[in-house]
């Protein structure tokens, strides 16, 4: 729901925004009343989290930065020679969690991966997140996303697609993506899903270096011409992206993109958008609920706060808030920024078989800022 | 000297006052009962700005309309005679070594203090900031005004400052050396401190930063937000702010729910 401009940041609605809130209003009240209510939430002090679930990790693409590709089969048999028995999510699982998510006023969720559009239950999946209760995103590297698709997966109650775009030049984009022609479906599927009447949102992954490119002001530009969100996400040093500690940003690349909010459609997580104010969103604007029901604080970071098979959804996010790295107020990204973290981070993850590392080996209730 | 030197050594250092502000100038929490962090790590940090009495003269006298008779070498000198008496005791000595903005303010009585603070001293931080930094923005983004929403904590001494004001020109150091305390904590803490600290309110906070409008910029890293600690919101638990958003400056109002955050500051202000 974020469109993320000098307006979003000054509280006022942009007519688009307006137009899109009453179509939902008018479609789906239950999550409209939910998603109005969130600012009243978080005026009380509780939370709103977007919640990621990544049901499969199967993909098509190998990407360069792929956060999940340690989570994947393809790398456990590669890597560590291993198959993961751990017990996996199914439909019910989802229902579950559904229902634990609607109790606590949550409405929103991202089906991930992986790749969501080459899951073969991916209806199964929407129908047990429940469309008419949450908020249905998909984020997909859009390569199976055609005209046909794209009707199909409004027709089922999908609000959003989330299309990633690593690149404004074609060429830059299929090597990040190691997929010759995914730019073009790319564009492809950015005309379907508007065609569709999905709102649409397009992500692409800041390296260091590259808010100063101009690349990427003409993706901005491209963005906002479009009427489109370009959601930014900074390289972290995690899964695929441990390889490459050089596409870390740092304070200036962050304070680039900041000055860019002002004229482009363009925007982090840590955004400001129309009066919520919440800095580095862990736990508080989002979770991870991984392939075995594990959840963790932001895509990013591989610890745990519980298992949902274990622990309720409810105290898993107290566990989150009270933690002093995720839950206070900050500015910046813990694990694309602060470096104490990172050390820490790659410290507990490094040669791990089975992620996320679970509670009490990451993340505990006795961590501290400090040694 | 005592057959037993080591007994008097000990002594000695029980007698010897102990400082109440770390190298960096932060403030030692005294175990107020409300949250606040023991140690820290600095990560959140401000970074001196240049100290250039005639500029900041200039600044505030243009922005926030300081009249009357005091000059340039008499706000100078009042605020060095701050520095020096704080210098003097070895408990306050090393607040002087942390970050510090002199600081005049008008001779004024108000009405109410809401008001005041949105209709003449935001106004002012505004074109103090973009003043200096025309490319960038000051942005208050709390749309709701300020007017009747605003009152002193009874505990945050702040009160003196205001009537100082009622009473002359008033002249002062501005000390952001609660970093890492919640609000309530730096209410406590100000009041377990020798009587001449006052807690940080809107006034004295809007005057460092039209006096130093760099003083939240940081292009190397993240500087803290700066509570107006002394100030309490319309609501319970709910306080007012500047942020440094970028290469930008905010204001803003949020919960803070008594807890303490790394990223959080309120200062202090010795007048003299």
């Amino acid at each position: 729901m974020m469109i993320s401009t000098s307006e979003a940041t000054q509280n006022k609605l942009t007519p688009a925004e307006q137009a899109r809130r009453e179509g939902l209003m008018a479609r789906k009240p239950y999550i409209a009343a939910k998603l109005a209510a969130i600012s009243a939430m978080e005026e009380r002090g509780e939370i709103s989290p977007i919640i990621r679930l990544e049901k499969s990790y199967l993909c098509n693409f190998q990407c360069t930065h792929c956060s999940a590709e340690y989570y994947m089969d393809r790398h456990k048999k590669k890597v560590f020679k291993i198959a993961d028995a751990r017990r996996k999510i199914d439909l019910s699982d989802i229902r579950e969690l559904s229902r634990q998510a609607d109790e606590l006023g949550l409405a929103r969720f991202v089906i991930t991966g992986g790749e969501p559009l080459v899951m073969k239950d991916f209806d199964e999946v929407v129908e047990a997140i429940d469309p008419e209760k949450h908020y249905v995103i998909a984020d997909t590297n859009g390569w199976f996303l055609d005209d046909k698709r794209a009707r199909h997966l409004k027709s089922i109650g999908v609000e959003k697609v989330q299309l990633s775009l690593d690149s404004f030049i074609e060429q830059d984009h299929d090597s990040f993506r190691n997929k010759p022609g995914s730019y073009k479906r790319v564009m492809r599927a950015i005309d379907a899903s508007l065609d569709a009447g999905l709102n649409l949102l397009l992500s692409t992954v800041l390296v260091k270096g590259r808010a100063k490119t101009e690349e990427f002001l003409n993706l901005c530009k491209f963005a906002t011409e479009k009427c489109v969100g370009l959601y930014v996400s900074y390289a972290k040093p995690t899964g695929s992206c441990s390889d490459h500690p050089e596409f870390v940003i740092d304070k200036e690349d962050a304070d680039i993109l900041r000055e860019l909010e002002k004229d482009y459609n363009v925007f982090t997580h840590m955004t400001p958008t129309y009066g919520s104010f919440k800095g580095c969103i862990t736990v508080k604007g989002i979770i991870t609920v991984t392939s075995t029901f594990e959840v963790t604080p932001c895509p990013y970071i591989d610890f745990s706060l519980g298992n949902l098979r274990e622990t309720s959804l409810k105290e898993v996010l107290a566990r989150g808030m009270r933690n002093p790295w995720l839950g206070p107020y900050r500015p910046d990204c813990l694990i694309g920024e602060d470096q104490k973290f990172i050390k820490i981070h790659m410290e507990k993850t490094k040669g791990v078989t089975h992620l996320p590392v679970p509670w009490g080996q990451g993340f505990s209730d006795a961590d501290s800022l400090f040694d | 000297m005592t057959p037993n030197g080591l007994v008097l050594e000990e002594c000695d250092l029980a007698e010897k006052p102990l400082p109440l502000f770390d190298e960096h100038g932060r403030c030692i929490p005294s175990k107020p009962t409300a949250a606040v962090h023991s140690n820290t790590r600095r990560y959140f940090a401000i970074v001196q700005p240049e100290i250039e009495y005639g500029d900041i003269y200039k600044r505030i006298k243009k922005h926030l309309g300081v009249s009357g008779d005091i000059t340039a070498s008499e706000f100078e000198r009042r605020a060095e005679v701050i520095l020096q008496k704080l210098q003097n005791d070895p408990r306050t000595k090393k607040i002087t070594d942390g970050v510090r903005i002199p600081f005049i303010l008008p001779k004024a009585t108000y009405a109410d203090y809401g008001d005041a603070l949105e209709r003449i001293y935001l106004k002012a931080v505004r074109d103090s900031f973009n003043n200096k930094f025309p490319q960038y923005d000051f942005v208050n983004h709390h749309k709701d005004g300020l007017a009747g929403k605003l009152s002193i904590a009874p505990e945050s001494r702040h009160a003196r400052l205001v009537e100082a004001m009622q009473k002359d020109q008033a002249v002062g150091y501005f000390f952001p050396c609660l970093t890492e305390y919640s609000v309530p904590a730096a209410i406590e803490q100000a009041e377990a401190l020798p009587d001449q600290f006052l807690l940080a309110g809107g006034f004295d906070t809007c005057a460092a930063m039209i006096a130093t409008p760099d003083l939240l910029l940081r292009t190397d890293g993240y500087p803290p937000l700066l509570w107006l600690g002394a100030l309490q919101g319309e609501k319970e638990q709910v306080g007012y702010h500047f942020e440094a958003y970028g290469y930008n400056l905010t204001f803003n109002r949020k919960p803070h729910f008594n807890q303490v955050a790394e990223y959080w500051c309120a200062g202090l202000v010795v007048l003299g």
